[in-house]
């Protein structure tokens, strides 16, 4: 395909003004709004049992007018360097990018024609790769994205990871300060920073043995930018259905990218679930054949930092 | 289900526009084609249900959706979409493409009553060629030379 052949003329782009309707029939739903309450209310009441489970509204708003101004925000080189804490400067441009209010192709374009050096895109446009590559895979394998790509490489059987998410999981009260703000954030905004997307969905996988399908259509419910692809094949990733190794993270490792937010007053700090080396989180989480504790434990100081995985990760 | 490749076949004078939830831009491919003709969403209500969609997501396709010029209703999508064609004589139904498989089985089922002209999104990558998908890496490892749209770093 070529992009001349597929575009027209820039002046036939169409307005919400442009094409009103005329004088609705009945089985037309609401376009008028007197504010955001307004249309809350009204969407509320269309879907009752949604608004049953969860009455949480996201602060940010959807449209093409949102999208462009948080677009105009992004700072491709300030990303690239402060992204993995979770108080970097992310583009906050999932949720556009889902239901494709913005292409992949225009938040490229738009960064780089922010930066003075190009190579200031590099992060950026390598993460909206992964979107790419995820919508890709969902392409080919359809609803295969909810069966695991490959075997686990925990050393545990399938069968023994719980089908459901936990009560406490859920509900946010696991008594872990770190998850449970997590979880309290996830319900509230419909956003995480994707490092604790992470972090939260290692604990679930491989810290409460939960079936990762689980923990993906739990964050499908509530993720703004939830969409099926990239969730549940990330999860995947972090369970090591899509990838060679599971995911985990140490208390040192969130205490460092979230500048100490929840360790620092937890009252669990240094006795946590979540204490201990890479090696020795693995030893006690996964059941490995003696040979392949020998290849990770020579390969122990390059994994020290898990963390540096997540270079790799889309946001 | 016409080749997503291509523009469509003809001016869109007698076309409905379906816009779906991976395109909610006035920018996508069948709005901007077919600038003036009616289009429509349809909330999919056994989808809502079944994903157990929280009312933040609802609000925030609602606020995408009323910046659009589309007629939004609710029920069985494609009975819907073919009800719309119906209702304005179209004789076709321009769409953007979407990787999913319930936008397939949706436009197969429109397809029994209105052709269906699936419109490509602007690709991210300009390369049509072999890409491995088994891991990352291994897409990247191509996909980097074509990820910069005109402005290759790479050439």
């Amino acid at each position: 395909m070529t992009r001349s052949h597929a575009t027209p003329p820039a002046d036939t782009i169409p307005s919400a003004d442009a094409g009103s309707p005329a004088p609705l029939p009945d089985r037309d739903l609401r376009r008028e709004f007197a504010d955001r309450e307004d249309l809350i209310a009204y969407v509320a009441a269309l879907f009752p049992a949604a608004a049953a489970r969860d009455r949480h509204v996201a602060p940010t708003r959807g449209g093409r007018a949102a999208a462009e101004a948080t677009l105009a925000a992004v700072d491709p080189a300030a990303y690239a360097l402060t992204r993995n804490t979770v108080t970097g400067r992310v583009t906050r441009l999932g949720p556009y990018l889902r239901y494709g209010v913005l292409s992949l192709a225009e938040v490229r374009d738009h960064a780089i024609n922010a930066v003075r050096r190009r190579g200031d895109t590099s992060k950026l446009v390598q993460e909206l790769a992964w979107r790419d590559y995820f919508a890709r895979v969902y392409a080919r394998i359809g609803d295969g994205i909810w069966d695991d790509r490959e075997p686990l490489k925990t050393g545990h059987d399938a069968r023994s990871y719980a089908a459901e998410l936990p009560d406490d999981v859920r509900a946010g009260t696991t008594g872990l300060p770190c998850m449970d703000a997590f979880v309290r954030d996830l319900r509230e905004t419909g956003y995480l920073h994707n490092h604790a997307r992470l972090w939260l969905a290692a604990y679930l996988v491989h810290w409460r043995r939960v079936r990762w399908q689980a923990g993906a259509a739990w964050f499908l419910e509530h993720l703004l930018c939830g969409d099926p692809a990239s969730n549940n094949l990330s999860w995947q990733w972090v369970a090591s259905t899509f990838g060679h190794k599971p995911y985990v993270f140490n208390r040192e490792n969130l205490e460092q990218y979230t500048e100490g937010a929840y360790c620092r007053t937890c009252p669990l700090y240094g006795r946590c679930d979540f204490e201990g080396t890479y090696d020795e989180l693995s030893r006690r989480l996964f059941r490995l054949e003696p040979a392949d504790a020998t290849r990770r434990g020579r390969e122990a100081p390059e994994r020290r930092d898990r963390g540096r995985r997540d270079d790799r990760r889309p946001r | 289900m016409p080749s997503a490749d291509r523009s469509p076949s003809q001016p869109a004078h007698d076309a409905v526009v379906w816009v779906h939830g991976d395109c909610l831009s006035p920018r996508g491919p069948a709005l901007r084609w077919a600038p003036g003709a009616p289009a429509i969403w349809v909330w999919d209500d056994a989808l809502v249900e079944e994903w157990r969609l929280s009312l933040k997501r609802l609000v925030f396709i609602y606020e995408s959706l009323v910046e659009l010029p589309v007629t939004i209703r609710r029920g069985d999508v494609a009975a819907e979409v073919a009800a719309f064609a119906a209702e304005h004589g179209a004789t076709r139904v321009l769409t953007a493409g979407s990787p999913s498989p319930r936008f397939r089985s949706i436009v197969e089922e429109v397809e029994r009553a209105v052709p269906v002209e699936v419109l490509p999104v602007e690709p991210f990558l300009a390369y049509g060629g072999h890409l491995d998908l088994s891991r990352f890496a291994k897409y990247w490892r191509v996909a980097q030379r074509h990820a910069y749209g005109q402005a290759s770093l790479f050439d």
